[in-house]
Formats: C-alpha cells, structure tokens, sequence
C-alpha cells in the first residue's frame, strides 16, 4: 500500500478537493487527480485530529492554517498511523496525559487541604492583629443586632437583665478581671435573660452571660471563671479570626475545586470540619487563657473546670469531628493544669453573690 | 416537506439534512468515565470532560458529507479557568471586605456585588462562545465572532432586567435581539451570519404556555385582594405581640382558606410548568434553529414536539432504574457504616462514615446529572441537528478562511460564576 484516496482541505478556502494520497519516504504526498503535487508533509509534522471512528483527518502540528487530510480507507489510515509519532488512534497518549491529570489533581487537593488546615487558621492568626480595632468594634456591633434578634423573646422581659445590686456585682468581677487582663479594649458585660446556661463573647469586646448561667453557679468564681474564658476570645480576637477563616476557606474550596453536580457538598463538608477544628483550637487557647488570668486575678481556676464540668458533664451526642468545643474531660484537665496556689478572696461576698443571682428578677 | 421548502428548493440547487453518527451508548461510556474521574480529581477533571463531549459531538455531526472537528484542548480550558480565577480574587476581596462595613455600601455591597458579577457572567458567556466558534473547524475553515462582550454584556443584562420586570413576556424579544447580535458578529471564514427569527413569532406561539403557568398564581393574588381585608391584616400585623396569628384570623376569618387555596394554585403552576417544559423546548430550539442563516445558507428545522417529550420520557426511565441502583448501593453503605460505627464511638469509624455519606450523595448527584446529559441532552443535539433542512449549500465552495482562535479567558470566567453551557 503506497497510495490511496483522501479528502484534501487547503485551509484557505472551504473547497473540497478530491485527493491522491502517497506514502514518502519521509512525508506524505498529497496530489490532485490530475497528478499534481498539492502537499507534502512530513510525518512528524502530522497530527491526528477529532474525527468520527472510521475517519483519519489529520492536520499540520506547526501551521497555523487549518489544512486538513481525511482518509476512509482503514489500510492506508493505518499506515500513516504507523509513520506519524502525533497520531494517536489508540488512545495512549490521551490516557498518558488523562494519568498525569489524575495525579496532579490529587496533589492539588492534598495540598489545598493542608492549606486549610495548617495555613488559613495561621495567616488569619497573622493578619487579625494586624486589623484595626474598629473593624473589631463594627463586626461586634452586626453580630449584636443579629443576635439580639434571634435571642430576644421580647416575652419574659426586657432582654438586658439589669437590677442594681446585681449589676454592680456583675460590675464588681469584670473589674476584677479587667485589671488583671490589662485588655487593650474596654469589655462590655451583660446579663441576658435566656434559659440555656452559657456565655458569648462578640467581636469587639461585648460579652454575653446567659441568665441560665449564673443560675447553675454555685459561686461568684464559677462566673468569673466562665468570663475569663470569653475574655480569652476577645483578647484572641476570635471572632475577626473567624471570619477571616471562612473566608479563606470559602475561597480555597469554593473557586478552586468541586465545580461539579454534586461537588457542593464536598466543599461544605471540608469547611465545617475545617471551621470546627479552628473552634476547638480557639476554645482550647480561651480555656488557658481564661485559666491564667484567673490565676493572675487571684481567683480560683478550679472555678472555671467546675463549671465546665456542670455544663458538658451529660453525654455528648454528634460526631467528634464536627464539634466545635473540645471534649470536656480534656479542657477541665488542661485547666486544673494551671490552678496552683491558693487563690485569693472570692470574688464576690455573699450578699453580693446574691444579688447577682437575682439580677433578672427586677 | 412544507410548501415554504419547496419554495426554497426551487431557486436553490442544493438542499441537505445535517446528519448525526454518534451512537448513545459510547456517549454514555464517555460520560460514565468522566463522572468517574470528576469523583476522584474533586471536579479538576471537568476542562478534560468537556472537551472530550465537544469533540464528540461535533465530530459526529455531518453537514453537507463533512464532519465538524473541535480543536479546542483542555489545557486551554484550565489556563482560561486559572487567568479567570486570578481576575475575580481581588473582586471578591474587595465585596468581602464591602460586608464588613457597617454603612450604607456595606448593606448594599451584596446587591452591588450581585449586579457586577452578573453583568461579568453575561460578559463571560460572550467570550465563551467566542472560544467555541474559533476551536469550531468545518471544511478547513473555522468560526469566528466579532463584536464587543461588554456591549453585548450591557445588552443582556438590559433585556433581563426588562424580562423580569415584565414576568418573562419580554423574554422572546430579548432572545431575538441577543441571538440577532451574536450572529450579525458570527461568521464562518468570510461568510457573515445573521439572525432572521422574530421575536412576535416566538411571542405569540409561546404566549398561552404563559399564560397557562401563570393564569394560577394571577388568580390566587386576585382571589387574595377580593376576599382579604388588606385593612384589617395591616392593623393586627403592626399591632405586635404574641397573638399576630390569632387576632389575624379573627379579623381575616377567609385567610386561612385564602393561604390553602394558594398553595394549591401555586403546586398547579410548578406542575403545569414542568408539564409544558419540554414543548417550550421543542418551540424554542426549533424557532432557533430556523432563524441561523450564514450568507445564503437557510436553515429550517422540523423539530417535532413529541420527540422532545420522548428525550424526557426516556430521561424519567434511566433515572428510575439509576434511584433503583442507587437504593440498592445504598442499602449496603448503611450495613457498611453500622459495622464500622457499631463498637463504641471512635474517631476513625466517624471519619469513615461521614465519608462513605458524602461519596454516596455524589455519587447520586453525578449519575442523575449523567443520565441526564445522555438522556436529554443528547437527544436534544441529535434532534436539533437531524431536523435541520439547510439549503444554499453552494456558497460553500468558496468561504475564504479569516478570523484567529481566541483565548478561553471567557469559558474561565464563565466556568467560575457558574454560567457555562456545554
């Protein structure tokens, strides 16, 4: 077989030229019917190109005109095959290449994923300090508009619980703490009337004690234990941290993978394990915190690994994984750590502390 | 063929059918194994997967004894995704940090940022086809497109505020205008495109479809105004308090029948919608279809509503047996989950059965997703081309080639707002 039918395009107009196709030596002759030479290409010039399967169209790998060569005939198609290095009918290029896809692709995830992990939380550590506190402050001030909204019953009472003699021992242990921490921000402490036993520290330097809390208090150092630990979340600036942590996560996964049916749910999943991870780390460094200040505060660290222990001692149920405390026996550990030396005076005196418990009875 | 045809035929020497090779089943492998490597490449795959489809595709498709060819490769595609990734970073900064502002650009910054990227996806879809013309190669000659993607952005973003504004009346207009602007900018070599549909055309044939799918919610807000006292709602919702809900249905005692009969209008809307989706389809692509012209090439499709509803039909018919799949996979997940999670609760076994849940949810998601690009989708290409009728066919034989390939900048970008098409 040296020579056969093709369709010949010249790549400069659409017309369709019936073409006599020869096998040289080092390049294939494309003649027209009458003989004459329209083409010579060499074979190593010559690429296969995307055609029907019974079909060879082959083109030119160093013009930029779209010359193209179609072949019908299986005998001679396979005989340029086997002359042309670029001609690729069996697939084992594109299966080379499809491998080498594959590969990189994993090395891409993996290495986004570590990215998550080790670098988002490190350059949100970096960068928080280097925000201005108003930023802080405005961030604190949505959040607090949004929360109330969703906290405030608008039932029971005004959402601020506020007695006097209550607010003045609330007044009394913030001080305490305050002068101790030396925090670059003023704190802003209040009581909230809302049944769960917990506390929150927003952006920017407001706290919330749940009214739950200081009911399941046995004394004023459990509170101010609980304080201290959120006082850890403002001098940490977590909540800045947070949110410059899901936008780096969203941005990682969100734009760079899992752009498919489907793939939302990979990129929401690795967030929240993500986020969850950075929240017990934060949780974990407010405990120390809060641990240390009471220390420093001549309170009773104890106080805060108590409280811990009233409020997570039931069994928790979910995954591990997607929690975003760590789990209590380990915080009260890490925390009774730190408590060494007797403490000080408590925090508040008994009539004090009393008051305080009412502070939602007004 | 219709009397319109033979009209044609008679001044024109040659009139030809577009022919489709491709078969389903290869199709479906070609598919099956890109779900496959979406899966494990978490989407990375997808610039080789649509690649692969193009070329497919328009290497099966038969004009006039030639095949088109796709030229476009996937590392163009990745390159484009890249460059768009890059632009749209310090875009999507600049909206993050907007949120963070507490003034009135903070709270309008999500609108803002809506509005922009809108107009950039509109901008994206231009370029994109752009792409596709110039990696589009028939006879030795490729497709290009002139024109301006801003003003065509500006454009289309025009028509859909004017469609939304007007329910979707508006929507055949805006189609004619757009698909008019493209192809006054499309060209095959030398041979200038140009769209001859009519947007009253597709008006008036799709008007009762709207008017069908909207007759029930008209009713329903009309049903809403006669029988609620409007004054009476407006007094107890501003009034507070707990007891909105009861001093509400004490004023408005037809309220409550008024919601019911609501929502049974507005399931008869969604159904009624579904119900006529594919015959708008079918109107849509063939009205289309007839309107593409390239100097004294015609083209007129036959499409027939019924084969659409067929494509569906047969969409409903794989996905069935693929939930029957999916069930059975799944029924063995849950065993394998109940093993590893069964002893005490470790971390390990959490890890394993979260990631046996969200391997299976893709895996659902993908393959319904599959079925339907090999059930509906291919349908529609086959259809769509194997009803076309095009005739002035001779002007082929002598399109001089111009226009250069173009870069993917525009799939990036529309890949990365979510705006692709195939």
């Amino acid at each position: 077989m040296a020579s056969g039918a093709g369709v010949y395009f010249d790549g400069i107009t659409s017309a369709r030229h019936d073409a006599v196709v020869a096998l040289g030596d080092s390049a294939l002759q494309i003649a027209n019917a009458g003989g004459q030479l329209l083409a010579a290409w060499p074979y190593d010039d010559i690429q296969g190109m995307a055609a029907p399967d019974d079909v060879l169209r082959i083109g030119r790998r160093s013009t930029p005109t779209l010359e193209r060569l179609e072949i019908l005939d299986p005998e001679l198609a396979a005989a340029i095959d086997t002359r042309a290095i670029y001609i690729d009918r069996s697939g084992t290029m594109q299966r080379r290449q499809r491998n080498s896809v594959i590969g990189w692709s994993i090395a891409a995830t993996v290495s986004l994923l570590v990215v998550g992990y080790f670098g988002v939380p490190a350059i949100a550590a970096r960068l928080a300090p280097l925000l201005p506190s108003s930023i802080d402050r405005k961030l604190g001030n949505a959040v607090d508009m949004q929360l109330r909204g969703v906290l405030d019953d608008k039932k029971s009472g005004p959402f601020e619980c506020s007695t006097a003699g209550g607010r003045a021992a609330l007044d009394k242990i913030v001080r305490r703490l305050e002068a101790a921490a030396a925090l670059d921000t003023p704190l802003r402490s209040l009581v909230v009337r809302r049944p769960e036993a917990n506390a929150l520290a927003l952006p920017g330097g407001q706290v919330y004690v749940f009214r739950g809390l200081i009911e399941k208090a046995d004394n004023a150092d459990e509170v101010a234990g609980v304080i201290a630990h959120e006082m850890g979340h403002v001098a940490h600036r977590d909540g800045t941290k947070a949110v410059l942590q899901a936008g780096g996560l969203s941005f990682l996964f969100g734009m760079l993978l899992g752009d498919f049916v489907g793939g939302g749910a990979v990129v929401i999943a690795a967030k929240t394990v993500l986020q969850s991870s950075y929240s017990r780390e934060a949780e974990a460094a407010a405990d120390i915190y809060g641990a240390e200040l009471m220390v420093k505060a001549h309170g009773n660290p104890r106080a805060l690994a108590t409280m811990l222990g009233k409020l997570g001692g039931a069994t928790e149920p979910g995954m591990k994984i997607l929690l975003d405390h760590p789990e209590t026996k380990a915080r009260i550990a890490a925390i009774n750590k730190i408590a060494g030396a007797r403490p000080g005076p408590p925090f508040l005196e008994t009539g004090e502390w009393a008051a305080l418990k009412r502070i939602c009875a007004g | 063929m219709t009397s319109f045809d033979s009209q044609t035929a008679g001044n024109n020497q040659l009139s030809l059918g577009i022919k489709f090779l491709g078969n389903r089943r290869t199709y479906l492998r070609l598919l099956m194994r890109g779900a496959a490597l979406l899966m494990v490449t978490l989407g990375i795959y997808r610039f080789w997967l649509a690649t692969d489809v193009r070329r497919y595709l328009w290497a099966n498709t038969e004009i006039g004894g030639e095949t088109l060819e796709y030229s476009g490769t996937p590392f163009e595609l990745l390159i484009g995704f890249l460059v768009a990734v890059a632009i749209l970073i310090p875009i999507y900064a600049g909206f993050f940090l907007a949120t963070l502002d507490l003034g009135l650009f903070g709270s309008l910054s999500g609108v803002i940022a809506f509005g922009a990227l809108w107009v950039l996806g509109q901008y994206a879809v231009y370029r994109a086809r752009r792409y596709r013309l110039t990696r589009t190669i028939y006879r030795g000659l490729r497709f290009h497109q002139t024109g301006s993607a801003w003003a065509y952005a500006l454009r289309a973003s025009l028509w859909w505020i004017v469609s939304g504004i007007t329910l979707g009346l508006a929507y055949p207009f805006q189609l004619a205008s757009l698909e008019r602007y493209k192809m006054r900018n499309t060209f095959y070599g030398d041979l200038a495109g140009r769209f001859d549909g009519s947007g009253w055309r597709l008006f008036l044939r799709g008007v009762p479809m709207w008017i069908a799918v909207v007759a029930p919610i008209a009713v329903t807000v009309g049903a809403f105004f006669e029988v609620v006292d409007l004054q009476a709602l407006a007094d107890a919702t501003a009034a507070g308090g707990d007891d909105v809900m009861s001093r509400i249905e004490a004023t408005n005692p037809a309220l409550a029948s008024v919601l019911v009969f609501a929502m049974l209008m507005g399931g008869a809307s969604l159904a009624i919608g579904a119900f006529l989706y594919p015959a708008f389809q079918a109107l849509l692509l063939r009205w289309w279809s007839s309107g593409l012209r390239f100097g004294g090439i015609e083209m007129r499709s036959s499409l027939r509503t019924v084969q659409v509803y067929g494509a569906y039909i047969r969409f409903l018919w794989y996905a069935i047996l693929f939930a029957i799949l999916a069930g059975i996979l799944g029924a063995i997940g849950l065993i394998v989950i109940g093993a590893v999670t069964a002893d005490a609760v470790n971390i390990r076994g959490e890890i394993v059965a979260a990631g046996i849940v969200l391997i299976g949810y893709v895996f659902v998601a993908l393959g319904f997703s599959t079925v339907y690009r090999a059930t509906v989708m291919f349908s529609l290409w086959q259809l769509g081309m194997e009803s076309l009728q095009l005739s002035g066919l001779s002007a082929l034989e002598t399109v001089k080639a111009t226009g250069r390939p173009s870069s993917a900048l525009g799939e990036g970008l529309a890949d990365a707002l979510h705006v692709g098409g195939y």
